[in-house]
C-alpha cells in the first residue's frame, strides 16, 4: 500500500505544475482511486489508458496506449517488448512519463509527434510538428522506385547511381530511404517549408547520409526555379508525395491532422492537382533524354493526370503505370518522358 | 487438377512477363523458345515438353538463377519487374503482382547454406488484413495501427505481426514467419525448423558430453597427482628428512 500511495502522490504532484494542462482534467482522467490498486504492470496501464481514450473519443485508443507505453519501456511496439516486461511493475517515473505523453494524446496530438519519432522503410526518423508525418502508403512508393532503378540501371556518370529530385521532402522520409538503399545515388530534396528543410537536415545527419543529399528551400511553383535545380546536372528521377488533397476535403480531415500538421503540405487545390501539374511541367526541363516521375496521389488522380497530360503534348510525358496501395486503391503513378 | 493457364510473352531480354493474378513466372534462358511457367501451387513446371512435376529444390534453383545477383539482395525486384512492364492503365485489373512482398520469402531464404530453401509462399493463397476502417487513406488519414494479419488459406494458419512501426516491414516479417509455420505444417518432422532444432539439440548434447569427459579427465589427473604427493610425503618421513611435524 505504501508503494501505491507513493506512486499516486508522484503522479498528482507531477501534473499539478504542468504548463498548458489544466489541473482538473488530470484527476478526472483517472478512475476512482480504488481501481488504481494493482495498475502497475505495462499491460494494465495500457488497458487503463485505452479505456480513458475510448471514453474521451480518441481514435485508435489501444494502439496509442500501446505505442506510448512501449516507447517508455524502450521498445518500438508493444508486441516487440520482451514478454517479461508485460507483467513487470512499472516505476513511478515510468508511470509519470506515460501520463505526460498520454495527456498529449488526449489533446489529439498524433502519436508520431508525441513520441518525437517514427519509422519509415526501416529508418527511424525524428518527427516534429508541423512537419508532415510520413504515411504508411508512401513506403510502397519507395519500393516501386527501388524496383524500377534495379531494372533500369541509369547511365553511370561521374558520381554513379541515379540523381533523384524529391519535391516536398517533409521529414526526409523518401529521400533518406532512397539514399539508404541506393548507395550510389544522390538526392536533391526541396521543400518550401523551413521547418521541413531543418528537419530533413537533422534526419540526414542522424542517419549519416548528409554527404549525398542536398536540401534546398524552394517553392517549385515559383518562376524559373528550375534553373537553380539544373546546377547539379540532369536529373534521372523525380519522386514526390505532393500535397494532393482536394481542397473541399480539407475540412473533413481529423483533428490530429488539422491541429498539428502543416496544411500547406496537404492542400492540393480544387482538384488536388495544383502541385502535381507543376511537377509534371517542371520535370521535362530537368531530364536529359528520358526520365521518370513517381508520384503518390489521390485515387481520383490517375484519370485526371492522364487527361491533363494529353492536353499537354508539348511535355512529351505519358502515364505508363498505376500501382495500388495495400488497401487496393490506385495510389501511385509512373509518368515517363519519351525519348522520341 | 486445377491449373491456371498463364499467358506469357517474353520481352526482348528473354524474361517472361505475365498477366493474370497470383502464380510465378520465371524465364531462365535468353533464347526465345524456352519459356518457363510455373503453376500457382508451385508444383508443376511447363516447358516445351509439357507440364511435369518438379522438385522444390529444382524449382527454387530455376527461380533464383532467373534473378540477378543484385535482386537477391533487393528482394522483390525481378518478379515484379517481369510483371509490371506493359501494364498501362489497367485500373480494372487487380494488380496483385504489384503488391510488394510477393517474392520476399523465396529470395530471402534462398541463400541459406545448410538446408534446402523453404517452399515459397504463393501470394494468391494468402489473405492479408491491415488497418480496418482506414478511411480515405493516404495524406487524408493519420493511422498508426500497422498490425498485419496474414492468413495462409489452404492450411488455415494465421500470423499476426506488429513487430515494427512500419506496415511494410510487418508484412515482410509476417511472410517469413508464415513461411516457416507452413513448412512445419506440411513437412512436420522434415520441416526445416524442426531439423534445425534437432541439429541444435544434437550439438548441445555433444558439447555437454565433451565437457563431461574433460571434467572427468581433470578429476582423474587431480587424483593421480594427489596420490603421488601422498607417496612422496610417506617416503620423506621414512628417510627422516624434516618435513614431518611429529617429532
Amino acid at each position: 500500500m505504501k508503494l501505491w500511495g507513493r506512486i499516486l502522490w508522484t503522479l498528482l504532484s507531477g501534473s499539478r505544475g504542468r504548463r498548458g494542462v489544466p489541473q482538473g482534467w488530470a484527476l478526472n482522467s483517472w478512475k476512482p482511486l480504488s481501481s488504481l490498486t494493482g495498475l502497475l504492470s505495462a499491460r494494465e496501464v495500457v488497458s487503463h489508458w485505452t479505456q480513458v481514450f475510448e471514453q474521451r473519443g480518441i481514435p485508435e485508443a489501444q494502439e496509442s496506449s500501446e505505442y506510448i507505453v512501449a516507447h517508455v519501456l524502450g521498445a518500438k511496439t508493444f508486441q516487440s517488448l520482451r514478454p517479461v516486461l508485460w507483467t513487470k511493475p512499472l516505476t513511478p517515473k515510468q508511470l509519470q512519463y506515460i501520463q505526460e505523453l498520454c495527456s498529449h494524446r488526449l489533446q489529439r496530438m498524433p502519436v508520431q509527434y508525441i513520441l518525437g519519432e517514427w519509422d519509415f522503410q526501416g529508418l527511424s526518423l525524428k518527427m516534429e510538428p508541423p512537419v508532415f508525418i510520413p504515411r504508411p502508403e508512401t513506403e510502397e512508393l519507395v519500393e516501386w522506385v527501388l524496383e524500377e532503378v534495379a531494372q533500369r540501371p541509369t547511365t553511370v556518370g561521374a558520381q554513379g547511381g541515379p540523381l533523384i529530385l524529391e519535391v516536398g521532402c517533409g521529414s526526409g522520409a523518401i529521400a533518406l530511404s532512397l539514399l539508404n538503399q541506393l548507395p550510389e545515388s544522390q538526392v536533391i530534396a526541396v521543400d518550401k517549408g523551413e521547418a521541413a528543410v531543418r528537419l530533413t537536415h537533422q534526419n540526414a545527419q542522424r542517419l549519416q547520409l548528409q554527404d549525398r543529399i542536398r536540401i534546398v528551400p524552394l517553392d517549385i511553383t515559383s518562376e524559373g526555379c528550375w534553373t537553380h535545380l539544373l546546377s547539379w546536372g540532369p536529373i534521372d528521377l523525380v519522386v514526390s508525395n505532393p500535397p494532393y488533397v482536394f481542397h473541399k476535403d480539407m475540412e473533413q480531415l481529423a483533428p490530429e491532422i488539422c491541429s498539428y500538421e502543416d496544411l500547406v503540405a496537404l492542400d492540393g487545390g480544387e482538384e488536388g492537382m495544383d502541385i502535381i501539374t507543376h511537377i509534371l511541367t517542371l520535370a521535362p526541363r530537368l531530364f536529359n533524354v528520358s526520365g521518370s516521375i513517381f508520384l503518390e496521389v489521390d485515387p481520383r488522380h490517375p484519370e485526371l493526370v492522364s487527361s491533363w497530360l494529353q492536353s499537354r503534348p508539348d511535355l512529351r510525358l505519358s502515364l505508363v503505370a498505376v500501382r495500388k496501395d495495400f488497401c487496393g486503391r490506385p495510389r501511385f503513378l509512373h509518368v515517363r518522358k519519351s525519348a522520341v | 487438377m486445377r491449373m491456371s493457364l498463364w499467358q506469357a510473352r517474353e520481352d526482348a531480354e528473354g524474361v517472361g512477363r505475365m498477366r493474370g493474378h497470383g502464380g510465378w513466372c520465371a524465364g531462365g534462358e535468353k533464347s526465345t523458345q524456352t519459356s518457363l511457367l510455373i503453376s500457382p501451387s508451385c508444383r508443376f513446371l511447363l516447358n516445351v515438353s509439357g507440364w511435369r512435376p518438379v522438385q522444390k529444390q529444382v524449382l527454387l534453383h530455376r527461380l533464383v538463377s532467373a534473378m540477378s545477383t543484385w535482386a537477391l539482395l533487393r528482394f522483390p525486384a525481378p518478379l515484379i519487374r517481369m510483371c509490371s512492364g506493359n501494364w498501362g492503365l489497367g485500373l480494372q485489373e487487380k494488380p496483385a503482382l504489384l503488391f510488394p512482398g510477393m517474392a520476399a520469402t523465396a529470395v530471402q531464404v534462398a541463400g541459406r547454406k545448410d538446408y534446402p530453401a523453404l517452399l515459397p509462399l504463393n501470394e494468391s493463397e494468402l489473405e492479408e488484413q491491415f488497418v480496418k476502417g482506414h478511411g480515405p487513406g493516404g495524406q487524408a488519414t493519420n493511422k498508426t495501427s500497422n498490425c498485419v494479419v496474414l492468413k495462409h488459406v489452404p492450411s488455415g494458419i494465421v500470423v499476426k505481426c506488429h513487430q515494427t512501426r512500419s506496415v511494410d516491414q510487418n508484412r515482410k516479417i509476417a511472410r517469413k514467419i508464415l513461411q516457416e509455420k507452413v513448412d512445419i505444417f506440411y513437412n512436420g518432422e522434415n520441416s526445416r525448423v524442426h531439423k534445425e532444432k534437432l541439429e541444435a539439440g544434437r550439438k548441445k548434447q555433444a558439447k555437454k558430453k565433451r565437457a563431461k569427459e574433460t571434467l572427468e579427465k581433470k578429476k582423474l589427473l587431480k587424483e593421480l597427482w594427489e596420490a603421488s604427493q601422498h607417496v612422496t610425503e610417506e617416503r620423506t618421513g621414512a628417510d627422516g628428512v624434516p618435513g614431518g611435524f611429529r617429532e
